[in-house]
């Protein structure tokens, strides 16, 4: 194995951390404001993904206005399941596993949609700074993966301020931690509750468009997705709230040395079992902080 | 049609026990399915055996695996366990189509023999429908029988009040294990009965989706009801069958029953026959 | 003499905040023993440590003269060790009669596959559990409601269904925690009489309570205050003792 050969698969791992990290951060927003495990995060980034592609390439507009619509549509996506689904479910009152079914029932409905509408085809977004690379010590890197990594920091950053300093953040947690209390203090919980679902949209929307470029866009990429941003978030602990960045780079490098010396073809099971693994061994996440709830 | 009825009963039952009597939801049932098949299929076509030696050597390899996982998972409760499964079964998916030297990939297994009974080849659908739904039938039975006994009481105990059911010295965690690993066995003997019925086997049919169809047809059908099952089951098979007439369309629609029977039948249509029965019967 | 259930040095704390320190106290064989203190003085943590919900940081807990400190629940439970809880935990979903069918788990012993196959030793002895959960309704007057699910009860019932549950399984040492909490007067005299009658059946009580009338039927009586026994005898002379007053009143 030469020195090249290990950074190239260093830098692998880190973008395909961050998109984990991107992933596994809108699980964390949805959980942290509704306490619900959403299985359909992924198809958010499915979703955001094909709005964008559609906007450049059936329409002809420029690479920023494809990815603010494939964000938005994200958004809409989560604000309108929230809405119409969850909330109905909500009103009777059920249990853990009704609200895993339920996503997982919008994930595929969304994956068939796909699939009926637009077909199995695979598509793929151009990157932002084109095709170009930039190379470290003769390893390549994509410029798009630089501005990953740069755009996904600074949502993360945003993210952890918009909990911290502002009204309506601390609000959306509040209305999770305490929701009578929350309510007496006269915060609109079912609201807090739909923007928890909003922003996680939005998140998605993001990881759709910036991963698109990347890897392409299919309509069975949701689930894989879900289930890998799952393992980052778990992994850095769900309410930790950079618990999902740390959490993506690990399970990225630990997949991409896994290629390097196994095969490709155990990439995923060795992601599986990780998440296993941490779920058993370090419920808190490798950072260890703050308590599991809701499990 | 009504033969995969009852295969996916059989297999679709362990997963309506664990999600209806112990609140467990799995979504690994995929992973000892295609244990079961492939058991059958490598040891008729490859070794040349007999065939109840696949039902034998795919049972024991399915309850194995379902001690070695289940016990450290089963330490986990509701979200984390069910993405645990979920995780499993994405593994199982991988290793299928990895390990072609047992599974033959995406090739698959041909040529599987029919089942014969006592000389008697079930080579039709219909001879092979009048052996499936007898096994089924007493399957069911059995856990009927189950239910309404000490370990079955235990289970829906440690379902309701899982601290309350530790105090009446049920080990609940044991029982977990011991539950899991029969509802693995059932997925086998449907995995075994699979293979050699359809004669050929590969990784498509031992998918992350066939799992959570099986959860579906618990769900749908209402899990706390053993009927239920049957009825998940008939849905689950002969839904999307029905719906195929509809051209590609039919994934979305069968998606969108899902969703509705888990937002407007939370007890499936087990749950609602019953009470609708019993309100005929009041009336 | 050793007592049934000695408490050694028991301390434990959560985050640096010590609830308990260095708690002992014994519990004889037979008869009724109180444990009260003011709200946030640690009898929960204690009663979980006791029964095996939760790990002590330090000491012992002593049971039939045995370290039990290391065991879990059910294990505790086959000794004879049975505890009750602040909210009540009946099965919501089995009706009261098999509730208490599923407190017989620990007296019987039919394995997952002879009930799966309906021997006739599971058969025999599902006939004996439900003839022991039909004399245990009779007992505590839950015959009216027996076939109703436990879920749907008022509250007073559903404690009713709790302690029948836990004396179906012959208990040694019977832990209740706050058993009068959500009773009405009525119902609280019922209580007491009924763990009279149990005491006298042999089982002992270990009440935990912030009822003063409820107290009344136990012999000893510990205070618990802020994680240390500051007192202990029977209630009159606990009702004279200058720190539990202040701990009571001054609190």
């Amino acid at each position: 194995m030469n020195g090249t050969l290990l950074l190239q698969s260093v830098i692998v791992g880190i973008t395909n951390g961050f998109v984990y990290a991107l992933v596994g951060l809108g699980i964390a927003v949805v959980f942290r404001g509704t306490r619900i495990i959403n299985a359909m995060q992924g198809e958010f980034s499915l979703v955001g993904g094909l709005v964008a592609f559609v906007v450049v390439e059936q329409l002809g507009w420029p690479l920023g206005v494809a990815a603010v619509s494939g964000v938005l549509a994200g958004g809409v996506v989560g604000f309108a399941m929230e809405w119409l689904l969850v909330r109905p479910t909500r009103r009777r009152g059920v249990g853990e596993e009704s609200y895993l079914l339920l996503t997982l029932g919008v994930a595929f409905a969304i994956s068939a949609a796909v699939l009926y509408f637009i077909g199995r085809d695979t598509r793929s977004l151009p990157g932002i700074g084109g095709e170009g690379s930039a190379l470290v010590f003769d390893a390549a890197i994509r410029h798009h993966a630089i501005w990953l990594v740069v755009l996904s920091s600074a949502v993360m950053l945003l993210l952890r301020l918009f909990y911290d300093r502002t009204r309506i953040g601390l609000s959306m947690m509040a209305a999770s931690i305490d929701e009578e209390g929350a309510a007496t203090i006269g915060i609109n919980v079912p609201l807090m509750r739909s923007l928890s679902f909003l922003l996680g949209g939005l998140v998605g929307g993001l990881a759709g468009v910036l991963v698109s470029p990347l890897v392409t866009i299919h309509y069975e990429m949701g689930l894989l997705l879900t289930l890998k941003g799952f393992a980052a978030a778990i992994l850095g602990g769900l309410l930790n709230p950079f618990g999902a960045v740390v959490g993506g780079v690990t399970l990225g490098l630990i997949e991409s040395l896994a290629v390097l010396s196994v095969s490709s073809g155990y990439k995923d099971v060795v992601a599986m079992t990780l998440l296993i693994v941490i779920m058993i061994i370090l419920p808190n996440g490798i950072l260890g902080r703050g308590s599991r709830k809701g499990g | 049609m009504l033969v995969f009825t009852g295969l996916y009963s059989i297999a679709g039952l362990g997963v309506a026990f664990l999600l209806g009597q112990c609140g467990i939801v799995s979504l690994a049932q995929s992973v000892f399915f295609g244990i079961g098949a492939y058991a059958s299929a490598y040891c008729t076509t490859q070794l040349n055996w007999w065939a109840p030696s696949g039902f034998v050597i795919g049972i024991a390899a399915s309850a194995a695996l379902a001690v070695a996982v289940g016990w450290p998972i089963l330490r986990l409760s509701g979200y984390f366990l069910a993405l645990a499964t979920l995780a499993l079964a994405m593994i199982g998916q991988v290793l299928f189509l990895e390990w072609d030297w047992l599974t033959g990939g995406t090739l698959g297994i041909g040529g599987i023999p029919k089942l014969s009974l006592f000389g008697f080849d079930l080579r039709t659908p219909q001879r092979f429908y009048y052996f499936v739904w007898p096994v089924a039938v007493l399957v069911l039975w059995l856990h009927a029988n189950l239910l309404g006994a000490r370990n079955g009481f235990a289970t829906r105990a440690m379902r309701d009040a899982p601290a309350a059911a530790a105090v009446l010295g049920i080990d609940t965690h044991v029982l977990k294990v011991k539950i899991f690993v029969s509802s693995a066995v059932l997925g086998s003997l449907g995995g075994s009965l699979f293979a050699h019925y359809v004669s050929f086997v590969s990784v498509d049919s031992f998918t992350v989706e066939r799992a959570i169809n099986f959860l579906l047809l618990a769900v749908l059908g209402g899990a706390k009801t053993i009927v239920g099952t049957v009825l998940g089951a008939g849905f689950v098979t002969v839904m999307p069958h029905w719906l195929t007439g509809f051209g590609d369309i039919h994934p979305l629609l069968f998606a969108a029953c899902l969703i509705a029977a888990v937002m407007f039948l939370p007890e499936g249509f087990g749950g609602a026959l019953q009470r609708a029965l019993r309100r005929g019967r009041e009336a | 003499m050793a007592a049934l259930l000695e408490v050694r040095d028991v301390a434990r704390s959560f985050r640096g905040l010590q609830v308990l320190r260095d708690v002992s106290f014994d519990v004889e064989e037979g008869g009724i023993v109180g444990l009260i203190g003011p709200n946030g003085a640690g009898k929960s943590t204690l009663f979980n440590i006791i029964s095996g919900f939760l790990a002590s940081d330090r000491g012992q807990v002593i049971y039939a003269g045995a370290d039990i400190s290391g065991r879990s629940v059910p294990q505790r439970s086959r000794a004879g060790l049975v505890r009750t809880f602040q909210t009540p935990q009946v099965f919501a979903h089995l009706t009261v009669l098999e509730n208490l069918i599923a407190g017989c788990y620990k007296h019987t012993n039919t394995g997952v596959l002879a009930n799966l196959f309906a021997s006739r030793r599971s058969r025999s002895e599902l006939h004996r559990m439900h003839a022991d959960a039909e004399a245990a309704c009779e007992k505590f007057g839950l015959t009216a409601v027996r076939h109703r699910p436990a879920g749907k009860l008022p509250g007073g019932q559903q404690r009713l269904v709790e302690l029948a549950r836990a004396v179906i399984g012959k208990p040694r040492l019977l832990c209740l925690d706050e058993p009068s909490s959500g009773l009405n007067t009525g119902e609280v005299t019922g209580l007491m009489a009924a763990l009279e009658r149990l005491a006298a059946e042999g089982i002992t009580i270990l009440l935990v309570s912030h009822d003063m009338d409820l107290v009344k039927v136990a012999s000893v009586i510990h205070v618990l205050c802020f994680g240390e026994i500051i007192a202990r005898g029977p209630l009159v002379e606990i009702r004279r003792d200058a720190r539990v007053r202040e701990a009571y009143l001054g609190a």
